[in-house]
């Protein structure tokens, strides 16, 4: 008899009760928060920290243009190390400063269009343009896994969504208007100051502050999204024949459990079916009680989890793209994710859930796979070539160390390109090595920033300045 | 007698206190916002994404029966743990812009405790 993910669990967690007393209380156990920094430090700053908690800072001062005016005027008087925030969602020191901590909240929204490309405020969130660019038919191609980014923020770190033949948001921006730290404001494109153009579209927030953007949209249509469990084996064995055959495919190798989660978006024009409450942090749960009731044997967690998991019955939703494409992840997490050529994604992915499975029990949170088309932006992971990607993931209670000393060694083998917003220890000479163009960045970054007033230590030590 | 009397006293004292208003509908929730303008504007780009949508585990606004417990550790504590973060709650609900000032002002909005501003 096929359940739902929620009706399997809810059914597994009774008989646990029923059979096994404190078991339950044991899986259902969780750690303490972990200590945080404290709100303000001794000079009274207030505290800046991560969505995960990994990174934090008490910027002596804070601006919150809402105009390009006020942009360029904050940026040419303000206290350095002068850092860009958006939503907070990196995990690498992107963001921390103790100098000028700019938010782009205050520039938000569509602005004008030209033709079907939407001009957008920098600090629109990816979950309030979808329904402004609705509003005139159109969507954006693709969308990350989560809506809460800031859109600068997602295009400096080079964020993406999935999909063989769709590019991270980058690739579909035309032009670009970007604040220097002096306060100079150059508008660019393809045809226009090209070189920053190339440099700027994933600029990690190092060249000054991108205050709009225009971006390629498409047609606003609905999409057929399935989700469905099967043995990790056959996703492994079927996941380049889903990638060629769907518009957005991905699937999550669970550790611990023999499984993997494919998800897969089509158009269609059929009738909506709404997608119904979120269903991945019951199934989160369940792992880490898993983890907690039977970490100390791998092949009795994994008979449980087929058990508890096996009979799940697939999902399905059909709705317009940008209400399906991300999902809310309201459990928070320490991440590493790495871009590999496509030739060896999925050996790299056997090679790390074998790993885990021998090294960590303590991990349980499902490790995603993704495709991304190549596109030219000098900084981008998917430069000259399509790439695959792999994310790790650490609750955020969790200790998260063995990612760069078990997993980064892996990715690294691989050939893979670091995220720039997660986790990674990949140092200037390295980057050198990985992106055709760094050179070129490099120097548009000294022309525009000579002082290198946009640059807190994490940058200085990345650029190798 | 006099601990009866006293029982009584004060379980009347109890059914005289205005009773707490009901949890708003979906609607209701996703309708509100602060009046202030400028605090409205914060609310809705990060705390409402999780705030006024049942089932996000975060307390519905204006959902007394979920903030009272939350209220009864002072507005210093619930000052932590918005700005701190806490749980599935991020450091400052994502609102890198807002002031001390701002996040007691949206905690007060949140937990229907408008009057309480001094």
């Amino acid at each position: 008899m096929a359940v739902s993910r929620r009706g399997a669990l809810l059914a597994g967690a009774g008989l646990g009760v029923a059979a096994v007393g404190g078991g339950y209380l044991v899986a259902t156990h969780d750690k303490p928060e972990p200590p945080a920094p404290p709100t303000t430090d001794a000079q009274g700053h207030l505290l800046w920290r991560n969505w995960s908690g990994v990174q934090h800072a008490y910027p002596a001062a804070r601006l919150a243009p809402k105009t390009e005016a006020e942009v360029a005027e904050g940026l040419r008087t303000a206290v350095v190390p002068i850092r860009p925030v958006g939503a907070g969602h990196s995990f690498t020191a992107l963001a921390p400063t103790d100098g000028t901590l700019v938010s782009l909240d205050g520039l938000s929204g569509v602005i004008d269009w030209d033709g079907d490309e939407a001009i957008v405020a920098a600090g629109t969130r990816l979950g309030a343009l979808g329904p402004a660019l609705a509003a005139k038919g159109r969507a954006m191609a693709n969308l990350p896994d989560i809506n809460k980014q800031a859109l600068a923020g997602a295009l400096a770190t080079g964020t993406h969504g999935t999909g063989a033949g769709l590019k991270a948001l980058h690739g579909d921006v035309t032009a670009l208007r970007l604040v220097t730290p002096k306060g100079e404001v150059i508008d660019c494109g393809e045809h226009r100051d090209a070189d920053i153009f190339q440099a700027a579209k994933v600029s990690l927030g190092a060249l000054g502050v991108i205050t709009q953007v225009k971006l390629k949209t498409s047609a606003n249509r609905r999409l057929e999204r399935n989700v469905w469990l099967e043995p990790f084996e056959d996703a492994l064995a079927k996941a380049e024949e889903r990638w060629a055959k769907h518009r957005n495919f991905e699937f999550y190798a669970v550790p611990f459990t023999g499984l993997a989660a494919n998800i897969s978006h089509d158009e269609t024009d059929a009738p909506a079916i709404p997608r119904g409450p979120d269903q991945d942090t019951v199934f989160l749960d369940a792992l880490k009680g898993l983890r907690n009731v039977l970490g100390f044997s791998g092949p009795l967690r994994k008979a449980a989890a087929r058990a508890l998991l096996g009979g799940t019955r697939p999902e399905k939703a059909i709705d317009e793209g940008w209400k399906l494409l991300s999902t809310e992840r309201p459990v928070r997490f320490n991440e590493m994710e790495f871009h590999l050529p496509v030739q060896v994604q999925l050996k790299a992915l056997a090679e790390i859930v074998a790993v885990i499975e021998k090294e960590r029990p303590d991990v349980f949170f499902p490790i995603e796979c993704r495709r991304i088309a190549p596109d030219d932006a000098w900084l981008s992971p998917f430069q000259g070539e399509p790439r695959g990607s792999i994310a790790v993931h650490a609750y955020y209670k969790d200790e998260f160390a063995f990612l760069y000393t078990l997993i980064e060694p892996i990715f690294r083998r691989y050939g893979g390109r670091p995220h720039w917003g997660k986790l990674h220890s990949v140092s200037a000479g390295q980057l050198e090595t990985m992106y055709p163009r760094w050179n070129d960045f490099l120097k548009v970054r000294a022309k525009l920033d000579p002082e290198g007033r946009m640059l807190n230590p994490y940058l200085k030590g990345l650029f190798g300045v | 007698m006099r601990l009866l009397a006293a029982v009584v006293l004060v379980a009347g004292l109890a059914a005289c206190s205005p009773p707490v208003p009901p949890a708003p509908t979906p609607a209701q929730a996703w309708a509100m916002a602060p009046a202030d303008a400028k605090l409205a504007t914060l609310y809705g780009e990060s705390c409402k994404a999780c705030h006024a949508v049942p089932g996000t585990g975060a307390p519905l606004v204006h959902d007394r029966k979920a903030w009272d417990p939350r209220w009864k550790q002072g507005e210093a504590v619930l000052l932590d743990h918005a700005v701190q973060g806490f749980r599935s709650m991020p450091a400052a609900g994502q609102c890198a812009a807002c002031t001390p000032n701002d996040f007691n002002a949206l905690i007060r909005f949140m937990a229907g405790r408008e009057d309480s501003a001094s």
